[in-house]
């Protein structure tokens, strides 16, 4: 199969003026400006096959965003080769733009003060929808997402979570092969966030359609992407499938047990996490895992002994902790 | 074709924004009854104490009244609006959605805006006009009213380039509000015939800022001064603004870089 995104070597320098806080350096500013070559995305090479859905990780300034809008013809690369679909994405060729589709969680696209009906519209003539076509994929989306009541309520008058569905069906209405969805459950409350979630991928399971996503919600990308890219500092750090992700970065396992005897000292074998009546949850040192656990099955009468990959919340933090020397 | 159908549906949306906000209207016609008293209190000062100024009468000053007033309209309504909302974008970064969809970027965001009520404006010019042809017993004449309604087109057109050329230098330089403000005080100008300005003047209106293309050359076609040199002219120097404004804006996305998230 022939991927359908492909970065070679893929870079972004900005040049950001520089200059030291106060009124002297400002006004010295005026005629010699410093700048510093900010690497926002240094060389990042990665291939995506048809009907993938990729979680694109990184902390806050990883270079995800400038990454997703290299690859939606937004920006042009500093060097290296980003390929869409076929197309270089920074030629905007209309052929190109009418078949990738970009979402920002905290930009809205709809009209503020009308219905979002209208603004369908708007995408209809835009994106030159068959108006059969467009009506019957625009009435699949509202039922899937259940937003018959809302669609005739002016904009402002819905809840973010609202919002951001009409944002995401007025984003899919013209059928997008590639999806960029760059933080699309920003600040949703859990009950939507996984709404949109299923939705995700329901459209990719209908379309066959592939998505890049990047989320701060590590359940999103739990249950959306089988395939995990780490960013950081401008660098890939990691691309795989998410035990992948735990096993290289996670410093440590998480051992569930059953213990009849409550007045063990713990601490000895490791940090306990949480006791809730006999079972107990430790966070243990990788590498001492298989050591301890054979203490515990030894030395105490421990029953229905688990051991776990550390939850992904951990392992993205010991990931993003990751300093930038070490990256270079 | 699409092109035309693409602002067919940003005007039906303009439009229908506009028709939530009522209230506007009311100020609307309040401002131009306002800027309209301002006008006729001007000429009538003017001609308590002379009969004709550079050549152009009372009545034929009410004409440059109302292509004055018309063409303000046209900025208010359909120009201005764009290109705020375009500065705002590239300031902000987030002129983002524009340029993913599969259409001219230049086009789409010239169209995304529209000012319904301020065609109150072009209403009253053309109100001001008629009385200002009628008291100058006009008669009907071919060549007077295609140069005028050409002359119309090409001036908004010269506008419209000029306010893009001044918003695509915001891809460089992050403020350009203030040079923007320099243009209305600039467009009070038209006001008058374009003639009776010092030489100096009258060149950087025509050439820097094309006020005097936009209203006198309309004026001049109702008032039988027009030259085929003349409306000539016109026509090159739309062609010629229109594409400096356009490879300067397309150079100004090349350097977009976009605030990021």
């Amino acid at each position: 199969m022939t991927s359908v995104i492909s970065l070679q070597k893929l870079a972004k320098h900005y040049q950001v003026p520089e200059r030291e806080a106060g009124l002297k350096a400002a006004a010295k500013g005026l005629f010699k400006r410093q700048y510093k070559n900010v690497k926002a995305v240094d060389e990042i090479s990665f291939e995506i096959q048809p009907g993938e859905v990729v979680g694109f990780l990184g902390p806050n300034g990883a270079g995800k965003t400038t990454t997703l809008k290299m690859l939606s013809g937004l920006l042009h690369p500093t060097s290296g080769t980003a390929s869409v679909l076929g197309f270089e994405p920074a030629r905007r060729s209309h052929d190109f733009l009418r078949q990738i589709t970009l979402v920002m969680g905290n930009r809205n696209q709809l009209s503020w003060d009308l219905p979002a009906l209208d603004s369908f519209d708007l995408q209809r003539a835009i994106y030159s929808i068959p108006a059969n076509e467009f009506k019957s994929r625009r009435d699949e989306f509202i039922e899937i997402l259940e937003v018959g009541d809302l669609v005739q309520k002016p904009v402002r008058n819905l809840s973010l979570g609202e919002r951001m569905k009409m944002e995401i069906v007025g984003a899919l209405l013209h059928k997008p092969k590639i999806l960029f969805l760059d933080e699309p459950t920003l600040g949703l409350d859990v009950t939507m966030q996984k709404r949109i979630r299923t939705f995700i991928a329901e459209y990719n399971k209908r379309y066959g359609a592939t998505v890049l996503l990047t989320s701060h919600y590590m359940a999103d990308v739990e249950a959306l992407c089988k395939r995990i890219i780490v960013i950081h500092h401008g660098k890939l750090l990691f691309d795989g499938n998410l035990s992948q992700l735990a096993e290289k970065f996670s410093a440590f396992k998480t051992i569930g047990f059953t213990l009849d005897n409550s007045n063990v000292d713990l601490s000895q074998f490791g940090e306990v996490v949480s006791t809730d009546g006999a079972r107990v949850v430790m966070r243990v040192p990788k590498e001492k895992t298989s050591a301890i656990t054979s203490r515990l099955l030894n030395d105490l009468a421990v029953e229905d002994l688990t051991v776990e990959a550390a939850p992904i919340e951990d392992v993205i933090e010991s990931v993003f902790a990751v300093k930038k020397e070490a990256v270079e | 074709m699409k092109g035309i159908k693409l602002a067919y549906n940003f005007l039906r949306i303009g439009i229908l924004n506009e028709f939530q906000y009522r209230a506007n209207l009311y100020i609307q016609i309040l401002q131009t009854f306002i800027a309209l008293a301002t006008g006729l209190i001007g000429l009538q000062l003017v001609f308590s104490q002379t009969t004709d100024l550079a050549g152009w009468s009372q009545p034929e000053l009410l004409a440059v009244l109302g292509v004055f007033t018309i063409m303000g309209g046209i900025i208010g309504a359909a120009i201005q609006p764009n290109m705020e909302r375009l500065m705002g974008e590239i300031r902000e970064g987030t002129l983002d959605y524009a340029l993913t969809k599969p259409a001219d970027a230049q086009l789409l965001i010239s169209v995304r805006e529209f000012r319904l009520w301020q065609t109150v404006d072009v209403l009253t010019g053309f109100i001001i006009l008629i009385i200002a042809l009628n008291q100058m017993q006009w008669a009907v004449n071919l060549w007077a009213v295609f140069g005028f309604f050409s002359a119309l087109l090409m001036g908004a057109m010269m506008i419209y380039c000029f306010w893009l050329i001044i918003t695509s230098i915001a891809f460089w330089v992050i403020r350009v509000e203030e040079i923007a403000n320099l243009f209305e005080g600039l467009y009070a100008a038209g006001r008058w015939p374009i003639g009776i300005y010092p030489n100096w003047l009258r060149y950087s209106l025509t050439f820097l800022v094309p006020v005097a293309f936009a209203i006198s050359v309309p004026s001049e076609a109702l008032t039988g001064r027009l030259t085929l040199e003349t409306w000539l002219g016109a026509l090159a120097l739309t062609v010629f603004l229109f594409t400096v404004a356009r490879i300067i804006w397309s150079f100004g996305l090349k350097n977009y870089s976009g605030a990021s998230a």
